[in-house]
């Protein structure tokens, strides 16, 4: 299962990339990191990558525009966002643009781990 | 209180700074103190600075300042190899990042925020940057001291 991880932050684009490490998680494989929307539109239409990880804040497209148009290009795509924006408008605008789950951050590897087993169970 | 914030405000972003190292260390940070800027009692910049711009139904600005060592240890606590000068100015802006979005909370989605602006700075930059009748936060985390300074004011 291709993952494609979008977040402005280097820290946070090798922190999901190593909790990937895990031995639960080992039938995901990064496909592309992209620090913003519009580089991940790119990667998203080259790796056309079954998972996303997709931060909210960021420069160019922000992961509200980017997660519609993903949606747009591959419906069955499970797109995870991952951000500090808390208010439940924020994660409820995702959902209804197809994001299929929500992780606040700060987030704990197990956190990931879990919302990563849950999108990905049959 | 001023720029029609209350105590009840600024203790949301005195919770998103707990919150923020428990949930990275594991570990309580310490409040040393929060008080207002009145007088000039702005503190000392630490040797990087992070800052979120504010639009929406609030202006202003959230800062978060913080020694190298200490991001540097956080890094390490996070598991994180590299901690070159860009990922210690990285962590940094992702911290005043997760800060002030944890913010949003108690604010709601009006109070709009940039993306983290982030700079190595010397002991006198927020003195020279922060208005009066702002809001200081001061932490420690085991060894190190850093600080939060909240610049905000409701516009509707």
């Amino acid at each position: 299962m291709k993952l494609l991880i979008v977040d402005d932050s280097a820290l946070i684009r090798s922190r999901i990339s190593r909790i990937l490490d895990d031995p639960r998680l080992n039938l995901i494989q990064v496909a592309g990191m992209a620090k913003n929307g519009m580089e991940a539109i790119t990667m998203f239409l080259q790796h056309m990558p079954e998972l996303v990880t997709m931060d909210i804040t960021m420069p160019e497209m922000d992961g509200i525009d980017c997660t519609e148009k993903m949606i747009t290009i591959r419906p069955d795509c499970n797109i995870l966002v991952i951000s500090a924006l808390s208010d439940k408008a924020t994660a409820l605008k995702a959902l209804k643009k197809g994001a299929r789950g929500f992780l606040y951050k700060p987030f704990s590897d197990e956190d990931l781990i879990a919302a990563f087993l849950e999108l990905t169970s049959p | 209180m001023n720029n029609n914030i209350d105590e009840k405000d600024i203790l949301t972003f005195v919770d998103a700074v707990s919150g923020f190292f428990f949930q990275v260390t594991q570990e309580k940070v310490e409040i040393k103190a929060a008080y207002l800027t009145e007088g000039g009692m702005v503190p000392s910049t630490y040797d990087l600075t992070s800052y979120i711009t504010l639009s929406g139904d609030y202006v202003g600005r959230i800062y978060f300042s913080a020694p190298r060592s200490m991001v540097a240890h956080l890094l390490m606590a996070m598991g994180e190899q590299n901690r070159l000068e860009d990922r210690l100015l990285d962590a940094t802006g992702e911290i005043a990042n997760t800060i002030s979005g944890n913010a949003r909370k108690h604010f709601g989605e009006t109070m709009e925020v940039s993306v983290p602006t982030t700079q190595a700075t010397d002991a006198n930059w927020l003195k020279s940057v922060v208005p009066p009748h702002s809001y200081v936060i001061l932490v420690k985390w085991k060894q190190y001291r850093a600080s939060v300074v909240v610049d905000i004011q409701r516009v509707v």
